[in-house]
């Protein structure tokens, strides 16, 4: 599904270039679960942000689903992303004057989904979150759980081939943080392809494979059994 | 999508209460003022557009050129129109207005009318005056005919009809109401109560209509479609040579015909028997309009793009869900497009609610209630027009971020950005300070207009007004003595006018230094002999008139010291006894006084003489103690009542008349203060708006800072320091173009107050006071904050 190949990133100051991605080259296949690991600063995030489409890579090559997408532009990388990849942040990122259903809703609204299918899709994947009940909430009203269950939800909600996760447990407590994980697994046996950057070697292990990562090369990978 | 991005707009609008209101408040107030000067400037410009033949219609002009002046008329002579429409067959149709006053009797009932004008048929079938009652083809046919307005019909005659009443003219000439018309609109340069047929005034005057040198009335001329005015116009030099008596030639009166349309009348300054309006103030209202609601747009832009890191997290997450940047720009356009409406209609209640002031400050009804203009419709585009232009750089800046960056949180306000919104802010505070200074110097400007000595004694003199009433002067002497007998009066005279109130202009000829007898222009009062120490002016050389000199009366004048000067004399003396000839008098100067103001000062003291003329008297002047004034003057109502029982008691004082003539300065002046608080107001909305903005982003350093020691006073200045920066800037470049406005505005006055230096400290320090107030707020609050708080934000 996602072949990168000697991708490159730097990042420039006036005085310093940092080297972010160093000639970088991973292949994840379609339905894996796959997590990334690696100190501060290894470009796990940068990784993850040019996998998503968030950032433009500065050489190599990147093949989504066979298509060289490393030069699109802003436009058709905004309709790849919106039809084909969900995201989940550490920090949630919800917008805070949206309801938990209006969050929801967000990406089938930029999709062009009719509202009446867009309360179905909306009500189904809240209730699969177990969040229905919080749906009229701010999410300054619910726990940090609840809000990444929010996040989740909103991710899934247009069924994404990808979902590119970042950090996804780092402002959750241990059992929050499993609930978590739980969910991203049930939607990985359901088929959806998962990358997910982490620091927790327990979150890791929820993966298929664990690629390390130092310096903005691959230093090793792990498969788990 | 459009519902999504509707509600977020409200949520967004009602979480940042502050900032909504600063941008509603201060676009509202710039819609509310753009708005009205809007529909004044319409209707400035829509002046007399009603007359269906409107621009077919011109006017006659005349430039009376003399050895002293050019006098620039919007008046010409009685028999020029008719001469010009039998002359030219592009010429479809003449008509004159002779202005007068009337004393009307109705049923026993004394109206002094002096909205009255001796008109002609022809009137009627060039300009739309629409007949309620009474034919509009005969109408004005036959003499001592009379049509009325509709106020004035209602006046005289209630409800009852009034054609074929019978009114008393002047006393003695009873006259038939032959009709009855609409009022005619505010907007129009025709003005009058009563239409007095033509043919009255050839009665009444015998000749008056044959006078080519006399100029009095007001000529308008109908063309006939697609005639091509300046051709016409370059025929009258040669119809003038045709028509001109060898009289008047030799007279040596000198002139050219000119004729300009309906709404160029308007607009002309030349002296005319109409209302004028001045095209200049037009365009320096509509820039202010539109600077008021530039900076309006402008705080618009600054707080919206300096409150950008608050929204930047949102547009990440949109962008990461999969918001197109078209769908974020058209998103942020809504938001700004909504403020707008809500503003458009607190601004449609606010111009609603100050029409009746603004109408007063405008000195006439521009408009009774601005529903009923269609436009206001038209104005609802223009400002939703102003949402996207003011919305379209927040909308772009805001779109364009990079979700990466932003909820990466690195995202940081670019100089960029810093750089632009502080050029809006000194952009702001320029217009304002010019404005500040443009009002201190207008006042300053009147206030020495008023102060000035006139070169006459103008306080506690009360002007009567008898209209010329012939029986008045036939006894002048002995009212006037009657007068002198009530308590507190120390002096009375009669004279055709006061200064300040017009007078007469006379062809004339006086012998210059030369020795020659030189035409020129003069300006006139006929008085009695008790005017000139009435007035206490200052004779210089020779005498004033004397009842000791039988010769005064119809062969002596007084002169003024700007007439010596046209006439080439050094010394005062000089022209003393020297020759003149005048309207059919002639004989010697005995006198000359020292140039006294009978004009507005904003016109140079020109050429004039005194002559003696009882007959031509309209006016007593009386001087009276400075004490009980109120009792004085209702002493001398009741001797007016025993001694002219025939006219109103009607008085004004000499130097509330004088001071008139400063009114169209004196609201120029009253709308540029109130558009320079505005300016200011909505400026400082935005100063307060940025300056609390700015404090909430420094709120850790500020904390960092008095952690480690740095006193309230400190952090506040150096918060109100940046902003106060940009308002210095501003002063530096308001005050040349101040300077350059406000001295083109000045050289309209013959006698400049001269922009002076303490209106420029006044000016900043006004300014400054007011940012440091504004800003200083915001800075002491972030300054007392508690220290522990902000840090633990973080």
């Amino acid at each position: 599904m996602i072949k990168i190949t000697e991708l490159q990133k730097y990042y420039r100051t006036e005085e310093v270039e940092t080297i972010a991605l160093n000639k970088l080259s991973i292949e994840v296949k379609e339905g894996e679960f796959v997590a990334i690991m690696g100190p501060s600063g290894c470009g796990k995030s940068t990784l993850l942000n040019i996998l998503g489409l968030l950032d433009d890579p500065d050489g190599g090559s990147y093949l989504f689903n066979s298509i060289e997408v490393a030069a699109f532009n802003e436009r058709k990388r905004a309709d790849l992303r919106k039809h084909n990849i969900g995201f989940v942040f550490q920090s949630f990122n919800l917008i805070d004057e949206l309801t938990v259903f209006e969050n929801v809703e967000l990406p089938l609204i930029y999709t062009g989904v009719p509202s009446s299918e867009r309360v179905t899709r909306v009500e189904k994947v809240l209730d699969k979150m177990q969040i229905m009940h919080r749906r009229n909430h701010y999410p300054q009203q619910l726990s940090g759980g609840q809000q990444q269950r929010v996040a989740v939800a909103r991710a899934v909600v247009n069924n994404p081939k990808l979902i590119l996760a970042d950090e996804p447990t780092g402002n959750l407590d241990s059992s929050n943080g499993n609930e978590v994980m739980e969910l991203l697994t049930d939607l990985n046996e359901q088929g959806t392809t998962i990358i997910m950057v982490t620091h927790s070697e327990h979150d890791a292990r929820y993966s298929h494979r664990i690629i390390r990562l130092l310096d903005g090369q691959t230093v090793m990978e792990n498969i788990m059994i | 999508m459009i519902k999504n991005y509707f509600k977020i707009a409200v949520r967004n609008l009602l979480k940042n209460k502050g900032f909504s209101l600063i941008n509603i408040i201060g676009l509202a107030v710039g819609m509310t003022a753009c708005f009205l000067i809007f529909i004044y400037v319409k209707f400035e410009l829509s002046y007399d557009t009603f007359h269906e033949k409107a621009d077919q219609i011109y006017r006659l002009n005349v430039d009376i050129k003399s050895s002293n002046n050019v006098m620039k008329l919007g008046i010409s002579s009685a028999p020029m129109g008719p001469a010009i429409k039998a002359d030219f067959p592009e010429v479809l149709e003449s008509t004159r207005l002779f202005p007068t006053g009337f004393l009307i009797k109705s049923n026993d009932r004394l109206f002094q009318e002096n909205s009255a004008c001796f008109a002609e048929p022809s009137l009627f079938k060039m300009f739309t005056l629409p007949f309620l009652k009474g034919d509009a083809a005969t109408a004005l046919k036959n003499p001592f005919s009379i049509v009325l307005n509709q106020t004035t019909a209602k006046k005289y005659f209630g409800s009852a009809n009034p054609i074929g009443k019978v009114l008393l003219v002047d006393g003695k000439h009873p006259s038939t109401v032959t009709g009855v018309v609409k009022d005619i609109p505010v907007n129009s340069q025709l003005k009058f109560d009563i239409l007095y047929s033509i043919s009255s005034l050839d009665a009444m005057y015998k000749g008056r209509l044959d006078q080519w040198g006399n100029f009095g009335n007001s000529t308008y001329l109908l063309l006939a479609k697609g005639t091509n005015a300046r051709q016409l116009q370059a025929k009258f030099p040669a119809f003038l040579k045709r028509h001109i008596s060898e009289a008047d030639r030799k007279l040596g009166l000198d002139y050219d015909l000119f004729i300009e349309s309906l709404k160029e009348a308007y607009m002309d300054k030349r002296q005319s028997n109409s209302e004028n309006g001045n095209i200049v103030n037009i365009y320096v209202f509509s820039a202010i309009a539109l600077f008021i609601l530039l900076i309006a747009a402008i705080n618009f832009i600054n707080l919206t793009t300096a409150r950008a890191a608050e929204r930047a997290k949102e547009v990440g997450i949109r962008k990461v869900v999969g918001a197109a940047r078209s769908q974020l720009t058209i998103q942020f356009l809504g938001e700004s497009v909504i403020l707008c409406l809500v503003s458009f209609i607190v601004a449609m209640v606010l111009a609603a609610l100050l029409l009746p002031s603004f109408n007063q400050l405008a000195g006439k009804l521009v408009s009774q209630n601005i529903f009923t203009h269609g436009y206001i419709f038209a104005i609802l585009p223009v400002s939703l027009l102003i949402g996207l232009a003011a919305g379209a750089y927040p909308a772009l800046t805001l779109s364009g971020f990079k979700p990466v960056m932003v909820l990466k949180g690195k995202f940081s306000t670019s100089a960029k950005g810093t750089l632009l919104r502080e050029g809006l802010v000194i952009f702001q505070f320029t217009i304002s300070i010019i404005l500040i200074v443009g009002t201190l110097v207008v006042y300053n400007q009147l206030n020495y207009m008023r102060s000035q000595p006139l070169g006459f004694e103008k306080n506690q003199l009360l002007t009567l007004d008898f209209g010329g009433d012939e029986n008045v002067i036939k006894s002048c002497e002995s009212i006037k003595n009657e007068f002198r007998s009530v308590p507190n009066i120390l002096s009375v005279s009669a004279s055709s006018g006061s200064p300040g109130n017009g007078n007469a202009n006379a062809h004339s000829e006086i012998e210059n230094r030369q020795g020659t007898m030189q035409p020129l222009n003069l300006n006139m009062y006929d008085v009695d002999y008790d005017f000139i120490p009435a007035y206490k002016m200052n004779v210089i050389a020779g005498r004033s008139f004397s009842t000791s000199y039988p010769t005064d009366s119809t062969k002596a004048i007084v002169v003024n010291e700007a007439t010596v000067k046209a006439l080439g004399y050094v010394s005062p003396k000089d022209i003393i006894g020297k020759n003149f000839s005048q309207w059919g008098r002639e004989g010697k100067i005995i006198g000359v006084v020292k140039d006294f103001h009978y004009h507005s000062l904003a016109q140079e003291v020109e050429p004039l003489n005194f002559r003696i003329n009882i007959a031509n008297a309209g006016m007593f002047t009386l001087k009276i103690a400075a004490h009980d004034i109120p009792a004085t003057i209702a002493s001398i109502a009741r001797k007016w009542k025993v001694l002219i029982p025939q006219r109103p008691f009607n008085y004004a004082f000499v130097d509330d008349s004088f001071n008139k003539q400063y009114s169209s300065e004196e609201r120029f002046g009253t709308l540029f203060f109130y558009f320079a608080v505005l300016a200011i107001f909505i400026s400082c909305l935005g100063l307060l708006g940025l300056a609390s903005y700015s404090t909430i982003q420094r709120t850790r350093e500020i904390g960092i800072r008095k952690v480690l020691g740095a006193g309230i006073f400190g952090i506040a200045n150096m918060l109100s320091k940046e902003f106060l920066k940009l308002v210095m800037i501003a002063t530096i470049i308001a005050f040349p173009l101040a300077w350059l406005g406000m001295n083109k505005w000045m050289q309209d006055f013959a006698y400049k107050a001269g922009i002076q230096w303490w209106v420029f400290v006044i000016a900043a320090m006004l300014a400054l006071i007011i940012a440091v107030a504004t800003v200083s707020f915001q800075a002491l609050k972030a300054a007392l904050a508690n220290p522990v708080k902000s840090l633990r934000s973080e």
